[in-house]
């Protein structure tokens, strides 16, 4: 008969004791706990939960102190603020939240630590042993497509000359006059491709455009180029050419000490939208809602605007219908999206946010992730790079559109971005402050 | 079909002790064919040695062939793999894949004078040519060996020094960058130990093997300010690798593969390729 | 005749006769063929004729008719099993586990096949031989099918290759009016064919319009490049991606690692991995030696171009198969066929 295992997630201080309390008194707790000491309830990160899941477990209990009585003082907040996020995260995906739950036992509430294991190990008793964990041996994953088509606006006519004249102009003063060492922009490349250009001279300022193809967020170059490096003077300002969405990223780094705003000379442009390869217009530009650059140095805005905020919220169509979905189905829908992925991490390399030097889902002891480029690992990859955009993705999109695989992972991003808000009040680059649910630990970037 | 390669044999560990600060020598002897398969391995060469459960990395082999049959392998604890190796003691079963890569072309050495380079766990290829050539003492000219390392915590070897030194026509050099209380030899580079010693570049061979850095500096030093062909320098050089066969491409040095054109180069080759080591 | 034609001999069947064919096929063994799976078009596995992607014949677009992962994959996966290892006290025990089923692939595009016979160098004619892809490599069959048109990334024909060119196939397919042209080229292939039910015929295949084609640098050329400043400049666009890796037919670096199963049982398996990719020669003890992202881009191209063929036994050839797929999926915009031109211009 199937017994759920359990891994519960106590900490030293208030539910480990309290877990002790409990047997000491005799009272009897489920064996399906397995216990695992932590100092404090915060130290329980979202890949640390769902790397117990993927190792065997059925269901995660996390037990800290009492809301006002934690050791460190806030470490529990830390942990009442994730763990809704990660559940949602869950729900959204077919992962079936009920399996994770956080709780506050306290030393001596040995009675109130049984009554918890019993109740949680019993829902996790109904649930059946976890079926999202998939062995697959060359299985293929039937993938469920979305019914909402995305309705293609086709992409508004506009002259961009303007545009290009002034970004130019602006450049070649900044390059002249010392400002800056780089001016990072957009260029056509000889077979046409609208791509990141890097210009240091005035001269070469004549290669710089604006034009609906400007798709790249190019702020994911800046974290590179002003990284303090020990012993060496800090780098010298770098101009960049920013649309909205992607000036909201500056925000978020200078919040968590990438760099200081001073470093950064913001040619922002009022943008009427990008164009996708079907020349329609791209989804996160259906859903924009802000006109102009929020971080803006310089604005450039052309002679007429076509920019309507087109939907009263910011978020997708698809999201809708994959909340009326079932759980059932929206899982298969995830699976069979995620069976395609090859893990080649263009989605994270393409994002401003994704600069961990190592990612922890790269890391080479499998802490929090196995090697394989397999169902279970790209599931947890996906989910975990969500849940870490929590409250610090803006939006931009450029991980869905750098994925060869066409897997619309910017939905995860969304939906989290709607429960942050929810939650708190807050979207990720309007002012300079870090994600709600991300503690900043020291107020100076130091090199690594 | 023939073996197949990924496949490691098993080796019994017969011997763990501790050799330097974090770094352990393990003493394998090989099962299930192994034996067969490592009874002539040549000075230079490596093998990837599995804690199983964790993965493989590649160890030079630590011990001439005639000193088998068991092969020894230092290993510094430094990433998963090989704190999993250190976690093991006597009696715990290890993969071995091997022996891979070139070796030092003793027999073109027969005659000549040789010097021996090696800084901090760098000793440890080098030792199956220390073992060699004491072993065959008289077929080979003037053994130096110049033998290094940060602290003296981190030499490696150093119950065998006395053998080394008893050896004839043998001398052993040793210093340090950060003596401690006890340390009554020479204090610096190996650099500038090598100055100090000052061979003569006639009929000579030199062995080195260290950080890059260290390769860097003293076949520099070797090559242009103490008169030393680049053909009679050699280096046993180390890269990341995965398959230690030629297939995953990892450890390539430009137009070479340090796996199947290595760990043994001579400088004058090393010299022209693309990449440099460093 | 086209020299990749063994029998000497044409046999003209039409869309149902290969899809009656097709449909036998993959009733007794494994049959790949290009599907659409959520809108974008891969190689997998079908197991009847009407689920397969069918283009040239119902799409006009070139672009629309081309899988976005190259038959790589099915040579090479993404992740393999070497072996398992029980470990149970101090004892060991390993099991060695191979895959073992007969497949053939329908639709596969010259510069795929090339990108085989270039992984065959690697795995199967440089010692050691390589168990896992040899017996992949034996049970399949490859069944070709010549493109009508290039796609504007397409640079096959810049590189010793030809959109219509059968060589490196078992079988070859060329779409003509009223059906297809077939060829047998290897005994395998031949094999497949039911010879006796097919009509031969005497038409030839149209020959596909080649793109402009430009000069790639000989191997002899890339060294002097190596220290160009140029480098530094084609890079900073880069992100480090590894996409380009992954959808190449050819790249081929793999990481080893075991994982656990279960308490007591792991795997080893081997994964795709790429040198673009910042830590992929990163050891232990923190040394990169390709820290800039300009030294693992040259890296790449480098090994494209000069180091593979001269590990592997090509001669004059690089290990480039001009399928442009690298270019479709660079999110940077890093483009290959620049980066050969600009080295062939002169200095």
């Amino acid at each position: 008969m199937y017994e759920p295992r359990i891994v519960a997630f106590l900490c030293s201080w208030c539910s480990y004791t309290g877990a002790d309390t409990a047997g000491i008194a005799r009272m009897k707790s489920p064996a399906n706990i397995r216990a695992v000491r932590v100092p404090c309830s915060g130290r329980v990160s979202p890949e640390l939960v769902m790397r117990a899941f993927d190792q065997g477990a059925d269901g995660v209990l996390v037990l800290g102190c009492h809301i006002g009585e934690c050791h460190y003082d806030t470490g529990n907040h830390r942990a009442a603020k994730r763990f809704p996020i990660l559940r949602s995260l869950m729900a959204f995906t077919g992962l079936e939240p009920e399996r994770l739950r956080l709780d506050w036992v306290s030393a001596s509430e040995g009675e109130r630590f049984s009554r918890i294991a019993d109740e949680f190990t019993g829902a996790v008793r109904a649930l059946g042993p976890v079926h999202w964990r998939v062995s697959l041996d060359g299985r293929q994953v039937a993938s469920r497509m979305l019914a909402v088509a995305r309705e293609a606006i086709p992409y508004p006519e506009t002259d961009c000359t303007a545009k290009t004249e002034v970004i130019r102009q602006k450049a070649r003063e900044l390059l002249a006059n010392d400002q800056v060492s780089c001016v990072i922009g957009y260029e056509v490349s000889r077979r046409g491709r609208t791509r990141p250009v890097f210009v240091y001279t005035p001269e070469e300022t004549e290669r710089l455009v604006w034009n609906p193809d400007c798709t790249n967020n190019l702020t994911s170059y800046l974290p590179a180029r002003l990284r303090p490096v020990k012993g060496k003077e800090p780098p010298k300002p770098v101009a960049v050419v920013v649309k909205p969405c992607d000036s909201k990223a500056i925000n978020v780094m200078v919040a968590e000490n990438l760099y200081r705003r001073d470093q950064v000379y913001a040619l922002g442009v009022a943008c009427d939208g990008i164009r996708d390869p079907d020349g329609c217009l791209q989804t996160r530009c259906v859903t924009c809602q802000e006109a102009v650059p929020i971080v803006c140095d310089t604005l450039i805005s052309g002679t007429t605007s076509s920019f309507i905020p087109r939907l009263s919220s910011y978020a997708r169509e698809e999201i809708a219908e994959l909340q009326d979905a079932t759980p059932a189905e929206r899982l298969e829908f995830w699976l069979g999206q995620f069976d395609r992925c090859i893990r080649c991490y263009a989605c994270r390399q393409a994002c401003p946010m994704c600069n961990c030097p190592v990612c922890l889902y790269e890391r080479d002891d499998s802490t929090f992730i196995g090697l394989g480029i397999s169902l279970n690992e790209k599931r947890t990859f996906h989910l975990g790079r969500a849940y870490h955009l929590a409250g610090r993705c803006v939006g931009c999109n450029e991980c869905e559109r750098a994925c060869p695989m066409d897997i619309p992972i910017g939905l995860l991003n969304q939906k989290l971005a709607e429960e942050i808000e929810a939650a708190f009040d807050y979207r990720a680059g309007l002012t300079v402050a870090p994600s709600p649910i991300v503690t900043v630990l020291s107020g100076e970037y130091k090199e690594g | 079909m023939n073996k197949n390669p990924m496949l490691p044999y098993l080796g019994n560990l017969v011997e763990v002790r501790d050799l330097a600060a974090d770094i352990k020598l393990f003493r394998v002897e090989l099962l299930n064919g192994g034996g067969e398969a490592f009874q002539t391995f040549q000075p230079g060469q490596f093998a990837f040695v599995s804690a199983f459960g964790l993965g493989e990395a590649p160890f030079g082999i630590a011990n001439a062939s005639g000193r088998g049959p068991a092969i020894d392998f230092a290993v510094a604890r430094l990433g998963s793999v090989t704190t999993g190796l250190h976690e093991l003691g006597k009696g715990d079963i290890v993969g071995v894949r091997g022996p891979l890569g070139n070796w030092f072309p003793m027999k073109k050495f027969k005659g000549k004078n040789l010097i021996v380079l090696g800084g901090g766990i760098g000793g440890a290829p080098l030792r199956p040519v220390i073992q060699h050539v004491l072993d065959h003492r008289f077929d080979y000219g003037h053994l130096t060996i110049l033998w290094a390392a940060r602290h003296p915590s981190l030499l490696v070897f150093t119950d065998e020094y006395d053998e080394w030194r008893a050896a004839p026509d043998t001398d052993l050099h040793l210093t340090v960058d950060t003596p401690d209380k006890k340390w009554d030899h020479n204090v610096g580079l190996i650099t500038q130990l090598l100055e100090k010693v000052s061979p003569s570049p006639e009929n000579i061979v030199t062995i080195t093997c260290g950080p890059p850095i260290m390769i860097h500096f003293v076949t520099k030093l070797l090559q242009e300010k103490m008169g030393f062909a680049p053909k009679n320098n050699y280096v046993t050089l180390e890269a990341r690798m995965h398959c230690g066969m030629g297939k995953c491409g990892r450890c390539n040095l430009g137009e070479k593969l340090i796996c199947v054109d290595g760990p043994v180069f001579n400088m004058e080759e090393v010299g022209g390729l693309l990449e440099t080591f460093l | 005749m086209s020299e990749s034609n063994i029998d000497q001999k044409r046999w003209l069947i039409s869309q149902s006769e290969l899809e009656a064919w097709l449909d036998g096929i993959a009733n007794a063994r494994t049959l790949i063929a290009p599907r659409q799976v959520s809108g974008i078009m891969l190689y997998r596995s079908v197991e009847k004729s009407d689920e397969i992607a069918w283009y040239g014949q119902t799409s006009s677009s070139a672009q629309a008719s081309f899988p976005v992962m190259s038959v790589k994959e099915i040579f090479f996966p993404p992740t393999e099993r070497l072996f398992t290892i029980q470990k149970t006290g101090q004892e060991i025990r390993l099991e060695e586990t191979f895959p073992d089923w007969e497949t053939v692939v329908f639709g596969v595009r010259p510069c795929d096949a090339r990108g085989v016979k270039l992984l065959d160098a690697l795995f199967l004619d440089t010692n050691p031989i390589d168990s896992f892809y040899a017996r992949r490599r034996r049970n399949t069959t490859l069944i070709g099918l010549a493109c009508t048109e290039m796609r504007p990334t397409c640079f096959c024909t810049s590189v010793g290759g030809a959109p219509d060119n059968a060589r490196d196939m078992d079988i070859m397919l060329y779409e003509t009016d009223g059906g297809y042209i077939a060829e047998a080229v290897t005994e395998k292939g031949r094999f497949l064919i039911p010879g006796g039910e097919w009509k031969v015929t005497t038409i030839t295949p149209q020959q596909t319009t080649f793109n402009k084609q430009f000069l790639v640098p000989e191997k002899r050329e890339w060294p002097k490049h190596f220290n160009d400043a140029y480098w530094n400049k084609i890079s900073e666009r880069c992100l480090s991606c590894r996409a380009c890796a992954y959808v190449c037919p050819t790249c081929r670096c793999f990481a080893i690692r075991d994982e656990m199963i279960r308490p007591g049982e792991f795997e080893r398996i081997r994964c795709w991995d790429s040198c673009a990719g910042e830590n992929y020669r990163r050891v232990a003890g923190g040394h990169q030696p390709r820290a800039e992202k300009s030294e693992r881009l040259r890296n790449r191209f480098y090994c494209k171009f000069f180091y593979y063929s001269e590990q592997y036994g090509l001669g004059a050839a690089s290990a480039c198969t001009g399928c442009g797929r690298c270019i479709e999926v660079c999110p940077a915009g890093v483009d290959i066929t620049e980066v050969l031109m600009d080295l062939e211009k002169p200095v």
